[in-house]
Formats: structure tokens, sequence, C-alpha cells
């Protein structure tokens, strides 16, 4: 069996913001990702933990001030202007908030078809019918192609979205909090969308979300994300049924679970405290404030990032060594392994 | 699969509120039945346009033409009475308009020319190129506008064309400052960033989406400065600085008419007057249109 | 005066600082702005060659730009803004001697819109969508449109000419003679003052409106503050710092509307100096004046910004 190639990986990567002449943002701050070809990459944190910045970052809507992004091994700000321009249209990105994705002053239409009218290949009328084409996959009717998305419902949008994204036949998408802005019913939908494109088009997805319960049913392979670095890495079963790290345990204990009370885990993990500012993270370990492990040893050095198991990496001095309390309690979201449906 | 497919498809087909946007026409249209004001001053403004072919039909008495019937008042061959040349005093205000039209316009026009991609440049790029235009725009702006088109029409040298042209170089920095703002705004959107993604161009980027969407704060300051670029022709005409004898213009006509106004000041309040319902239309225009593009106000159309 | 304040005021100046140096560039500029040959231009129609080198000679302007520039501005430092053209006398004094009586017109004139507009604007607002309102706004846009200096003629024409209340035209000097002066500055203020008045009653009835209508606001009347006190207490505080910014708005554009109003009321004020000098291409006097202008409005604003960063402690905190 052939390894699949990697399509978009992070090294070392590092993106900060600075905010005035004292203080810089550092929103990721060295983090060393893989994804691989055909797989669902999920990463998970709280809202401040850097995540969509991590995502823009990988498909070129921030520059990356350290460390590299490499899509396919080659670094694609290497690039001049024109080319990563028609490079970049190979990775692209489905937003949170559609309404915002979508110019409020072009047709439905228009802007499905806005990717093809850029890259100007095809005659307009093939452009036209691939874009309805597309609309229709994603299962909106012709009618929508003359309004405007204020008339369109937050699904709907969602839609339009994916579809003006499909028309370039990109090989990466990262979803950025992609259903978070939907109601729940809707959220299924789209997902299931999304799933259906997946096997449909080859189409590789980087899912970025702060709802485990998402993010564990759709991907393959799950990262943790605290304060602009990774916490913990592996594949959705490794995750879920014996995380190695206290957040990942932290987060997972605390998803409210479907089962009468009796049947659920003894302990929940309260995760006390606020995310801290990430313009002064803590010394050493950063989630040590919050963590009911903590040691003089958290705060005096910064947790190595290591393969603790074969493919199972974690960033914790007492990684592996640690009492999950959600240990087996993974059973609540098994995840579907795409083989499985095929 | 297939289950999923249809229920999008059939909610898709199902929803509500699903009308068509009305063409530009018709909205044009909407607004101007909801807004008197607004109609009555396009009226009066579309009147005074076509002033610019049909000024020789509505008065056919010559607007240069002296005569030795000076300070005449009004009768029948005169409907507004005579100057202190003898000349048709409502032949000069209709031949007039034209003058005062074309001058308003010429301001605006070189005013957005020059501060319509300053200011997208400043707000696009931003660094340097926004601090140094802001700087510039500053200092331009500490300029009493009215005293900086006097020297600038002074160094151009005298006329109509060029104290607009100077007129049009002072409300420049406003307007750069506006658009600038809109450009920040807009180019902070999400719907940008992804058509950056799709591999858009910049220019291509401010073209299509940046500037139809930015542009509207600066339309109705436009129409707003038509209003103040009426009323700084007037005075500069007024003093001498503008439209040169004996072509007519109102506030030519005015600085005339003072002269004479201990013994005949009805001759000031025709040229005023017109000067004033002018500038009341282009302000309405622009106070309504401020209105109706208000996004506050945005229902679905 | 507290440190950080000290430090507020030594930044603000030293902002000032490019602006100005823009400024006069701007100003320097203008002579570049001239088509053709400025030398000639001056000269005239009839002047020849030599003249023409004269001038040249004598206005610097065979020298390269940038040490034009450079000589102009270090003059301008000093205080020596060159001599008139036409008259040969240094720039500076004919400025300063006509300075006065535009500012008389320029303050009472402000003063005025004040009194007239901050009413007006405070009855507009605390009547809101009602006949009143509706009364005062329509006044408002009156104002902006009129052209003042028809208005300062309809003035000149009623109060001056034909009830004889007022002299028609000219000026006094207010140190010697304040009443007369101020007789004489009456009737041109007051033109000058109708835009500035229609400019500070809407700013103000729109700034106050939107306090009045606030969350806050409408928590402080369901807890039983009267209307008045809550006016007073609340909407004219947070109001106050708009009225700055407005006041420096009104206050440059009077000083420029008052070129016509000079030229109507014939009075010897930069204005028509101004006039005067642009129509006869006198181009140092125009520069003088119109950096003696400006120096005075960037003046004003910086003051203005330093009221509003006493007055606003948001502003300080950065």
């Amino acid at each position: 069996m052939t390894a699949a190639r990697t399509l978009v990986a992070a090294r070392d990567l590092g993106v900060h913001f600075r905010l005035d002449r004292h203080r810089v943002l550092k929103a990721v701050d060295g983090i060393s990702l893989e994804v691989r070809a055909g797989e669902t990459f999920g990463i998970i944190g709280e809202s401040g933990s850097g995540k969509t910045t991590l995502g823009r970052a990988l498909v070129c809507l921030e520059k990356p001030s350290a460390g590299q992004v490499l899509h396919d091994g080659a670094d694609p700000f290497a690039l001049s202007g024109r080319a990563l321009r028609q490079h970049r249209r190979n990775y692209q990105v489905v937003f949170q908030d559609p309404n915002a994705a979508l110019d409020p002053r072009m047709t439905i239409l228009r802007s499905v078809r806005e990717p093809l009218d850029v890259a100007g290949t095809l005659p307009r009328a093939e452009r036209q019918a691939l874009a309805l084409q597309m609309m229709e996959r994603v299962g909106l009717s012709r009618d929508f192609a003359a309004r405007y998305p204020h008339e369109l419902s937050g699904g709907q949008k969602q839609r339009v979205c994916i579809a003006r994204v499909l028309t370039l036949r990109p090989s990466v998408i990262v979803c950025d909090e992609a259903v978070a802005a939907l109601d729940v019913s809707i959220q299924a939908d789209i997902l299931n969308l999304l799933a259906e494109l997946q096997r449909e088009f080859g189409l590789t997805y980087i899912f970025i979300t702060h709802n485990l319960g998402v993010v564990a049913h759709v991907s393959d392979r799950i990262a943790v994300m605290y304060l602009g670095r990774l916490v913990e890495m592996g594949t959705a079963e490794a995750l879920l049924a014996r995380p190695l790290h206290p957040y990942t345990d932290a987060l997972l204990s605390s998803e409210p679970v479907a089962l009468p009370s009796h049947m659920r885990p003894a302990q929940r993990v309260v995760l006390g405290g606020e995310l801290p500012s990430p313009v002064s993270p803590p010394s050493g370990c950063r989630f040590r404030t919050r963590c009911r492990f903590a040691q003089d040893l958290c705060a005096a050095r910064e947790p190595e990032w290591r393969e603790v198991e074969p493919g199972h990496w974690a960033a914790c001095h007492f990684a592996g060594a640690l009492p999950a309390t959600s240990a087996g309690h993974g059973t609540a979201y098994t995840p579907v392994p795409t083989e499985a449906l095929s | 699969m297939s289950t999923t497919f249809d229920r999008a498809a059939s909610k898709a087909a199902a929803s509500p509120g699903a009308v068509r946007r009305p063409s530009a026409m018709r909205r044009i249209l909407a607004w101007l039945r909801s807004d008197l004001r607004a109609a009555v001053s396009l009226a009066y403004l579309l009147l005074l346009f076509s002033l610019v072919l049909f000024a020789g039909a509505i008065a056919p008495q010559s607007p240069v033409a002296q005569s030795m019937d000076m300070l005449a008042p009004p009768d029948a061959t005169h409907w507004l009475g005579t100057d202190d040349l003898g000349r048709d005093v409502f032949s000069r205000l209709v031949h007039g308009a034209p003058m005062t039209l074309y001058a308003s316009f010429l301001a605006v026009c070189v005013g957005s020319l020059i501060g319509l991609p300053v200011g997208i440049l400043a707000g696009y790029l931003g660094g340097w190129v926004d601090t140094l235009t802001g700087r510039i725009i500053d200092a331009l702006l500490s300029f009493p506008s009215i005293v900086l088109a006097i020297a600038v029409t002074g160094a151009l040298g005298i006329g109509l064309t060029n104290s607009m042209i100077a007129v049009g170089i002072v409300f420049s920095p406003g307007l750069a400052r506006l658009i600038r703002v809109q450009t920040i705004v807009v180019k902070n959107e999400l719907y940008v960033d992804a058509a950056r993604s799709f591999g858009m161009s910049p220019l291509h980027l401010v073209w299509r989406h940046i500037l139809p969407n930015a542009i509207q704060p600066f339309i109705v300051q436009v129409t707003l400065l038509l209003a103040t670029a009426l009323l700084a022709e007037a005075s500069l005409s007024f003093l001498g600085l503008g439209v040169q004898p004996p072509q007519p213009s109102w506030g030519q006509m005015l600085a005339r008419a003072y002269g004479y106004m201990e013994i005949s000041p009805e001759q000031m309040y025709a040229p005023g007057l017109a000067i004033l319902f002018t500038a009341l239309a282009f302000n309405a225009l622009g106070e309504s249109l401020r209105a109706a593009l208000d996004p506050t106000r945005r229902r679905s159309d | 005066m507290s440190k950080r304040q000290a430090l507020l005021l030594g930044s603000r100046l030293l902002q000032v600082i490019p602006v100005i140096i823009l400024a006069t560039l701007a100003i320097f500029g203008l002579l570049q702005l001239v088509p053709g040959d400025p030398a000639a231009v001056i000269a005239g129609e009839y002047a020849t060659a030599e003249r023409i080198d004269t001038i040249r000679h004598m206005l610097g302007l065979d020298r390269p730009l940038l040490e034009q520039y450079a000589v102009w501005l270090g003059h301008a430092a000093q205080g020596d803004l060159s001599t008139s053209l036409i008259t040969g006398e240094p720039v500076l004094d004919e400025v300063l001697r006509r300075l006065p009586n535009t500012l008389l017109i320029t303050v009472l004139a402000l003063l005025l819109a004040i009194l007239g507009g901050v009413p007006l604007g405070i009855l507009a607002a605390t009547h809101v969508d009602r006949p009143l309102d509706r009364a005062v706004t329509s006044i408002a846009s009156l104002g902006v449109a009129v052209p003042n200096f028809w208005l300062g003629m309809i003035l000149v024409g009623f109060f001056a000419l034909r009830m004889g209340w007022f002299p028609t035209t000219g000026a006094a000097p207010l140190t010697q003679d304040p009443l007369r002066a101020l007789s004489h500055a009456a009737l041109p203020a007051l033109a000058l003052a109708t835009g500035g008045i229609a400019e500070i009653t809407r700013q103000l009835r729109s700034a106050l409106i939107e306090v009045l209508s606030s969350q806050y606001v409408r928590t402080l009347h369901a807890k039983g503050l009267s209307r008045t006190r809550i006016l007073w207490q609340h909407g004219l505080k947070n109001v106050s710092l708009t009225l700055l910014t407005v006041v420096g708005l009104v206050f440059n554009r009077a000083l420029g509307a008052t070129v016509a109003i000079e030229a109507v009321f014939a009075i010897p004020g930069t204005g028509s100096l101004v006039v005067a000098s642009a129509t006869n291409k006198d181009f140092p006097v125009v520069q003088g004046v119109v950096f003696v202008l400006v120096l005075i409005v960037i003046g004003l604003n910086l003051l203005i910004d330093l009221l509003y960063s006493l007055l606003d402690p948001r502003v300080n905190r950065r």
C-alpha cells in the first residue's frame, strides 16, 4: 500500500500579529503537522486558540512570520505574484460566516461563477454551465441563480460557498467552522453534503472547529490546539479512546453525553478558569494554569512535542502517565472511518 | 445518500420570500415616489439641465445684447427687467444656468478624479503610503477652502474652468479620506478574502468588489458637494475670479446688482434665489440619497 | 500638568510639524502651478525679456527648486514673508494690519453660530420628528444652501441702507473704538454665521439624539431622573466633544468665507487681500496670506485636539 502523499504541511509555523509598539500576538506559535491526500484532518480548539489563523495560513491567506507552510512539498510563498495566484486556486476555504463570505451585490450565480471568471480559461457559456451544475450538485435549484445573498437562509448560503469553492476542483479545502453558524438540524445536512463531495471529488479536508462532537464525527486524524500550539495529535480513534493530554481529556469529558446519568462516567473534568491572554502566555506549559495535574516542572520547562505512541503525538511532561477520566468514554462518539462507508 | 440530496433540493425549492430583485430603474422610481423632496429636486435639476439645450427657446432675448433701457423694472418683453447695461435679466439668468451646472460638475469631477484613486490606494495599500497620504490630506484640509481655491486660481489664471479646477482640487482631500475609510472597511470583509483565495489580482479585486461596495457614501458626498461647488462658483464669480464678462453667471450678476443696490434692489433677488434653489435641490437630493442608501434600513426589496 | 499630559502635548506638537511642512510645500508649490513661465506671467503681457529676467532673478526663480523652497521656508520661519510685487511693502506687515478685521468678524460669527446653533440643536433634538424639529431642520437646510454673501447684500440693503442701524461698509479698529468696530462687524458676522448656525444645529441635533436614545439614558429615565436633568448632566456632557469638533470645522470654513463677505462690506481684511493679489498675480502676497491663515487654522485645530484629549479620558489611554 502506498503511503498517501502529504498535500499540506506546516513546519514550525508561526503567525504573528503586531498589536502596537510593544505587543505581539503570536496566534500560531510553532506548529508542525502534515495533512495527507484524501483524509479529513480535524483541528480542534477553543476560540482564541489560533485555529482560524492556522487554517488561513495553510491556504496562504496569512503570511508565515516564522517557519513554513508547504504545499505538496514546496513553499508557495516562494512563487511570484501571478504564479502564487494560480497556485492557490487549488487550496480553498469555506468560511464560518457564509453571509460575510458572499458579496452582497452579486447574484448567487455570479458568486459561484466567480472563481471560473477569474481563472478565465473557459468560455463564458461553459463557465455558466459549470456553475449551475455545481449549484445543483450542492442541492440548490436553478431558481437560486438570480437571487441575492440576503434572500437565502444560512444553510443555503453555505451551500453556495461550497459550490463556489468546488468549481475550482481544489485538492484541499479548509472548513473553518463551516457549520458553527448554522442551525443544528442544518449542520447535519451540510456535513453529509461535505462527506459526499469528498468521496465524489477525492477532496482532502482540514476541518477546523471548537465542537468536539462534530470533529470526532468527521475526522480521520485530529490535532488539538491550545493558545497557538498543538497539544495532541493522532488518529480519531486513538485520541478519543486514549487521550494523552489533560486538555484533550477535559474537552472530551465536558461534552454533553446522551446517556442516562447512571451510565455516564463518574468523574467530569471541569475546565476551570479562562483562556490566558495569547499575548503573554504562561511560562513553561501553556496549559498549566488550568491543568489539574500541574507540577513545578510544568511552569519551569515547556513540554516537548513527542511521538508518545506510533502516530500519536502529545506535548505534556506526563503524557501517557495520567489517568484519563474519559477513557472508554470515546464509545459515545464512534468515528466512522471513511473506508467503512464505501 | 440520495435521500439527503433530495431533502436538500426540495427544501431549496420551497424556500419562502424568494422574490426577484427589481431592476435598477424600478427601484429608482420607487424611491422617487416615496420621497417627494427628492422627486421635486430631481425634476428641478433636470429642468435646469434641459436649459443647456433649450435656453435659446425659453429665453429668446440675447443675454449679452445691451440696450438703452437700463435697470428697467419687469414688463412684457423683459420678464425680470434689465440690468445696468440694459441686458435682459431673465435671459441672463436662463443662459447662465448651463454655465453654473457645468461649473459644479467640473469641480466635482476634478475632485473625484483626484480623490477616488488616491483614497483607494491609501486604504488598500495601507502602511507608509496610507500614513503619508493621510498627512498630505491633513495639510491640505488646514487651508480654508475658498482661500486655497483663490490661490490656485490665481496661479492657474482666472476664468471659470481654472477656478472650478481649483475648487475640485480643494474637494479632493475630503473625498479621498472618505473613500479611504470605506476601502479599509470593505478590504477586511470576508468576501474579499474569498476572492483573493480564488487568485484574483489586486486590481481586479478593487474593481469588482471593493469599489462597488465602498462607493455609496462617496456618491452621497459627491451629490452634496455639487451644492458646495455651486456656492463656490457663485462666490468666485462674484469676486471676479470665475466667469468672465460678458458671459452670464449668477454670481457675476449678483456682483453687478450689488453695485446698483440703492437704485434697484430687486436686481439681487433673481440670481440669489436661483443659486439658493439650486443649492437646495442638490442638497435635498444628496440627503435623500443618503437616507435611501442607508444600510441600517436594509430590508429585502 | 501631569507627566502624561505633557507627553501627550509633546506628541501632538510633534505630529503637527509634518503637517505644517507639507502645508508649506503646498503653498510653495502654488507658484509651480502657473502655466508657462511664472516670471513672464508676473511681468505681464508687454514686458521685455530683460524685465522678465530681472523678475526671475529677484524672485530667485532661476535657482534649483529645493533651494528656493529652503530659502523661502527659512525666511518664513523668521517672519519674513517677502515683499509685494506691486506695492513693494513687506507682506507680513500688510497681513498683520488686516488680520484683526478678519478675525473680528470670524470670531464674532463663531460666537453667533454657537449662540444660535446650540439652543436650536437642543430644541430640535428634544422634540424629535415633531413640527418644531421639522421647522428647525428645514431652517438649517436653508442655512447651508444660502450664499452668505447674498445674505450679506440683503442685510446691507435692509438694515444699513434702509434702516440705517448699521454702517454699510468698512471696519474700525477694535482696540481703539470697540463699539464702532462691533457695529461695523455686526452685519458681516451675521451673514457669515448663517452657515455656522446651520451646521452646529445639525450636528448637535444628531449627536444629542443619539445620546438621548441610547440604552444608558433610557435606563436613567426609567430610574426617574427628570428629562431636563438628563439633558444637562449626560446629554450635553457627551455632546460637548462633538461641539468642539464642529466648532473647529465652522471656524475653518468661516475663515475662508470671509473672502466674499469682505467684498460685500468693503472690509479691509485678509480675504480682500487674497482676492486682489490673486487677480493681480502678486504671488508673494498670496503665499504670505495663505501661510498665515493656515498657521491660524492648524493652531486652532491643535488647541481643539488638546482640549478634546483633556475632556475625553478615553482618548488619553493608549
